[in-house]
């Protein structure tokens, strides 16, 4: 078999047999994205680099539990998903929720002005990556993490809820305050460009 | 607006409201302004994520990050290696061996008690002591009592005489 040659699926049915080359392969085609998962709701480059191995360890352990009832690279994700979470929530143990507690039962996010130009117009890609990408690390980890969930995991509000262990109604209003407040960061780093 | 009229607009735009909340929400958003604003945000906002969502490039090497992930995967394997199936060997050295080693203890006990002597003619207590002479040219002659654990050997002078009346115990087992 020419494991650079074969699709995703025949690699997974190679790796299933206990084809470690296949698996390699795997990894080495989507090391990046499962690692920018880690990293967007992490934060942290090492730890990024730490879950990630970790979940593609997970993924081989648990190779016989995919169906193909998803993208294998969509299943990937959803194990590193779950890593992550599993370490923020540790984390959550050994820091102070004030700042958590101040946004969500203060309601700053309620009274934030409305921003009326789109942030992002006219910004070079490359440039408006970069201000997402510094906006995005200006949130706690519990506001990035329902962002990032359902921004780009598409996860509709209940299985956010599912995946993050609280209320519908906690994560409306978290998604609601990390847009705003990425509204807000995107527009005033494009006045300061 | 309050707090349920602006999470009112954001459900607009992520399409979790029902069909008639959608549409009234949506009429509403038209005539004013402030909700009209808000859901031009969000959906800004929104835009600029599905556009630029998070990307990064794995600060190592290919090789040397499968090689973690590869010495990880080889130290765990006998853990999560499947329990193989029991072969007709195993079977046998499962249950056979022992059931065999447990006949023969079995049988020894057996051959041990049937190799006994048999108890002096008249007594009926088969635990009870024996006296033998089993040496006869010696002039020898054993005591053995099995519920006592003792046997006792009497060894009298060939000249003659009754050892009975004069033992003298060589050994004692």
């Amino acid at each position: 078999m020419n494991h650079s040659s074969a699709d995703d699926d025949a690699l997974v049915k190679a790796a299933r047999r206990g084809d470690l080359a296949a698996f390699e392969e795997l990894v080495f085609r989507h090391r990046d994205l499962i690692y920018a998962r880690a990293l967007s709701l992490i934060r942290h480059e090492q730890d990024a680099v730490d879950l990630s191995q970790e979940a593609w360890v997970k993924g081989w352990q648990r190779l016989a539990q995919f169906q193909g009832e998803s993208r294998f690279a969509t299943w990937m994700t959803r194990i590193v998903i779950n890593l992550c979470l599993d370490h923020l929530r540790r984390q959550k143990r050994h820091r102070t929720d004030s700042i958590e507690e101040l946004e969500e039962a203060g309601g700053v996010e309620w009274h934030l002005p409305v921003v009326n130009v789109n942030p992002t117009a006219g910004l070079e890609r490359a440039e408006m990556r970069r201000h997402i990408d510094a906006a995005l690390g200006q949130l706690t980890p519990e506001h990035r993490a329902v962002l990032v969930l359902h921004e780009f995991e598409d996860m509709e509000y209940k299985a956010v809820a599912a995946a993050v262990g609280c209320s519908v109604g906690t994560v409306m209003s978290r998604l609601y305050y990390a847009r705003r407040k990425m509204a807000a960061l995107l527009a005033s780093a494009r006045e300061e460009s | 607006m309050n707090p349920e009229e602006q999470l009112k607009v954001q459900a607009l735009l992520d399409g979790e409201l029902s069909e008639r909340e959608a549409r009234e929400t949506l009429s509403w958003t038209q005539r004013d302004s402030a909700a009209a604003a808000l859901l031009a945000e969000l959906k800004n906002t929104r835009q600029a994520l599905a556009q630029s969502g998070p990307r990064g490039n794995l600060p190592e090497s290919r090789e040397f990050f499968w090689s973690k992930i590869e010495c990880e995967i080889r130290r765990l394997e006998p853990r999560t290696a499947p329990v193989p199936k029991d072969t007709l060997a195993a079977v046998l050295r499962r249950w056979l061996l022992p059931a065999a080693a447990g006949g023969l203890a079995i049988a020894g006990v057996v051959a041990y008690f049937h190799g006994r002597p048999a108890p002096v003619e008249g007594m009926a207590d088969a635990g009870a002591p024996v006296v033998e002479t089993v040496l006869a040219d010696a002039d020898a002659t054993i005591y053995r009592d099995a519920r006592e654990g003792t046997t006792l050997v009497w060894f009298s002078p060939v000249t003659g005489g009754n050892p009975a009346r004069n033992p003298k115990p060589n050994a004692v087992h």
